[in-house]
């Protein structure tokens, strides 16, 4: 009985499929800036206990803070990603802005400076050039794992290697470690759809022609994982830290000040 | 569109079959509780749990689809066109499934159980009965990880690499050569480890997915198979078949089992030696100093193995099957406290992985030169040891000449063992 009408259930499954895609054309953009509310949590020394390369290691002849949360003297918080939601259930467009299309011939450069990953945050398509630089006078070795990514580089000091990304997409950024100094932490999101922003020193961002149409954006930070705890004037943050925002032909939708609580950022 | 179809006629058909229909027989498939803890931790504050009625709903979706331990199945969803059909056949599952036995034409079966659970579990978890006094400890094969293979990090190993390991054992650790074995028996338990492994890894997948659900199902049966009878709407079709994409189309079909259909087109090219890597070449002797220098200077080789090889650089390292659940939590892996959660559902104790001791003739992945290399090229998944990108083949040639020496020579002339490290190491 239950099979008859599974089989039934099919046909219409098959013939609804086949109308989805709707018209449309232009584009518009999604801005905000993210402020701490509340405490902001301290960072902690970096554990460069006595590593030999100490040396290297120190920033003016400290042991330096961790990067984990950064802000500006306004608690402006850096290295959020704000990104179109790809994940479970979501609606994303067929097509990409043709501008797009650029970013992928362009090498990446994450760098090794002082032991700390430089940038912090960093997005990637897949088939990108990866520049793996180390400006320290040590050897590191550089681990990308994300979801669907893994690489494992030996950087000689002071040189490069290239790596190319392979062809999958992540929903949520990874990892990028050091195993001979362990505390050095980076994170980057390597997927194709690139309606993706990281926020800056002062807490913006800014993603550019995005598809007119509703879609869900998602706020996500390493120390926070998703943030459904971030306020944003006018939206409900659901459970994966994602609104669904429309996006107008020719216009700006502007968040304005988005406002998490420090305690959101405590992984 | 056709291979929608397919997935949905299975998994509905296998799905709707099992409600109500309890298996109990023993042995069961053990559920990934580590990553369980591990998610619940990521993702929930202190007082808050995943709802129990999801480890219900993953034993369901996991039977439906793998099967048990004495009844393997394996997802074909394009029925008999399936391309999975050849990377592994039922009949090969079950002659390595199942208890231990010998039917009345002498085929052997459960071959998995008499061999390998010991060690590496029944579910493949690496914490068969004896894996916590083992060092390193067997693998577990749900992270879908390698070390040994001719292929790079997160492409799967090829039938042939596995066959290797599986005939010439890994020196240095408990794995043993089953080397005795006849080439179908071999096969078979090749086959059984991808099983294993490609259902562990859908599981792990299952788990992943938690954290973002709001206590919904993973697959929402009751959208289409509603109780009153009622037909779907439109909108409930649509949440169904977005379920099942995610779930069975994206999770399992297209990030796990496409990609081991043909890790062939992955491996790594080894390039020729050049002719100075032959030891009775006239500038052998240069050649293996030339990998001296490269070890201390582009290989950056030192600094985990030490100035003298021995293994001495970096001890507090550990693999990725620690690592996967040690770094989310805030778990000091030298304070058991801070893990007793873990302990609590099977966890074994940390261990720091080891840089090999390149003093002692022993290679894990085998010491022909062509391993060797590809260890050099590839890199050891899992594990620190990194590729070495920049080095061109001739130069890791060179390498591999003078890692090949190290045992004949006097590697004190390097430098000396740190005497905190020399009990650690020297095993
Ligand atoms: C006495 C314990 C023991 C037994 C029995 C055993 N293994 Fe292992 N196996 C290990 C250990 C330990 C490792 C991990 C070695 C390492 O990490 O370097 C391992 C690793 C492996 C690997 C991973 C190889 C790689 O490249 O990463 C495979 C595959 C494997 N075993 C398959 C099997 C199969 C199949 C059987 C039964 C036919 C079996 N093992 C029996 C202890 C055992
Ligand atoms: C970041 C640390 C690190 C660096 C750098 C490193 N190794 Fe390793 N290496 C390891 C670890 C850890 C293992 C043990 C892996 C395992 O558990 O099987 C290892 C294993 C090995 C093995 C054993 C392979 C086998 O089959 O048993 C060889 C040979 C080796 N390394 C050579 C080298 C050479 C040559 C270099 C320089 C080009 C190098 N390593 C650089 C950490 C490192």
């Amino acid at each position: 009985m239950k099979r008859v009408f599974f089989c039934t259930l099919l046909f219409v499954l098959c013939v609804s499929m086949s109308s989805v895609s709707s018209a449309q054309d232009g584009w518009g953009n999604l801005t905000g800036q993210i402020v701490i509310s509340g405490d902001v949590p301290e960072n902690q020394p970096e554990a460069v206990k006595d590593n030999p390369d100490k040396a290297v290691c120190l920033v003016d002849g400290k042991v330096p803070l961790d990067d984990g949360v950064v802000v500006n003297d306004k608690n402006q918080l850096r290295d959020v990603y704000v990104m179109m939601y790809t994940g479970r259930g979501a609606d994303t467009p067929d097509t990409y802005h043709p501008s797009y299309e650029a970013q992928k011939a362009v090498k990446l450069t994450l760098d090794n400076d002082k032991c700390r990953f430089v940038p912090k945050a960093s997005f990637a398509r897949p088939g990108q050039t990866l520049i793996l630089k180390n400006s320290d006078n040590v050897g590191h070795n550089c681990r990308i794992a994300t979801m669907e990514h893994e690489h494992n580089v030996n950087i000689v000091k002071n040189a490069a290697s290239e790596i190319v990304l392979g062809e999958e997409s992540d929903k949520i950024p990874g990892e990028v470690k050091c195993d001979i100094h362990q505390w050095m932490d980076a994170i980057i999101l390597i997927r194709d759809n690139p309606y993706v922003s990281i926020s800056d020193k002062d807490g913006k961002f800014k993603i550019e022609n995005i598809p007119a149409g509703d879609w869900k954006f998602q706020f996500w930070h390493k120390k926070g994982g998703y943030l459904k705890t971030i306020e944003v004037k006018g939206y409900e943050p659901d459970r994966r830290g994602t609104i669904e925002a429309t996006i107008k032909s020719g216009e700006t939708l502007d968040l304005g000040t988005l406002s998490l609580p420090g305690a959101a950022l405590t992984k | 569109m056709p291979r929608l179809f397919y997935q949905l006629i299975f998994i509905g058909t296998a799905l709707l079959g099992m409600a109500g229909c309890e298996r109990s027989e023993p042995p069961v498939f053990r559920f990934n509780s580590v990553e369980w803890v591990k998610q619940e931790k990521t993702h929930l504050s202190d007082d808050e749990h995943f709802p129990e009625a999801y480890k219900t709903e993953i034993g369901t979706i996991m039977t439906a689809l793998f099967g048990t331990p004495d009844d393997p199945k394996f997802p074909f969803f394009l029925g008999d066109d399936d391309p999975a059909h050849d990377i592994i056949s039922i009949e090969n599952l079950r002659m390595a499934a199942g208890p231990t036995r010998v039917d009345k034409r002498e085929r052997a079966s459960g071959l998995y159980r008499e061999h390998c659970a010991h060690c590496h579990g029944i579910t493949g978890n690496g914490a068969g009965d004896t894996a916590a006094s083992l060092e390193p400890y067997p693998r577990d094969f749900r992270l879908g990880k390698f070390k040994f293979k001719s292929t790079p990090l997160r492409s799967p190993p090829t039938d042939h690499d596995l066959t290797e390991i599986l005939v010439n054992g890994i020196p240095g650790s408990a794995m043993p050569s089953f080397r005795t074995l006849p080439e179908d028996q071999i096969q078979s338990l090749v086959e059984y480890v991808k099983y294993l492994t490609m259902r562990g890894q859908f599981e792990r997948f299952l788990l992943g997915e938690l954290a973002a659900l709001d206590g919904e199902p993973l697959i929402d049966l009751s959208l289409v198979d509603k109780p009153s009878g009622e037909e779907p709407s439109e909108d409930d079709i649509e949440e169904f078949e977005d379920q099942m994409y995610t779930v069975i189309g994206e999770g399992l079909q297209e990030r796990i089992i496409a990609r081991w259909l043909r890790p062939e087109r992955k491996v790594t090219k080894i390039e020729a030696a050049p002719p100075e890597f032959d030891m009775q070449h006239q500038e052998h002797a240069q050649f293996v100093q030339q990998g001296r220098e490269l070890f201390f200077a582009k290989g950056n080789c030192m600094q985990c193995h030490g100035d003298t090889g021995i293994g001495d650089g970096q001890l507090n390292n550990f693999d990725d099957w620690t690592n996967d659940w040690i770094k989310s939590a805030d778990v000091d892996p030298g304070d058991p406290a801070s893990y007793s959660d873990f302990s609590a559902v099977g966890a074994l104790p940390p261990r720091p992985v080891k840089p090999r001791n390149l003093t002692r003739h022993y290679y894990r992945g085998g010491d022909h030169p062509d391993d060797l290399y590809l260890r050099l090229r590839n890199g050891i998944e899992g594990t620190p040891m990194p590729a070495s990108t920049a080095m061109t083949s001739d130069e890791i040639w060179a390498v591999v000449a003078y890692v090949r020496a190290m045992p004949y020579l006097d590697s004190k002339k390097n430098g000396s063992v740190k005497p905190v490290n020399k009990k650690q190491v020297m095993r």
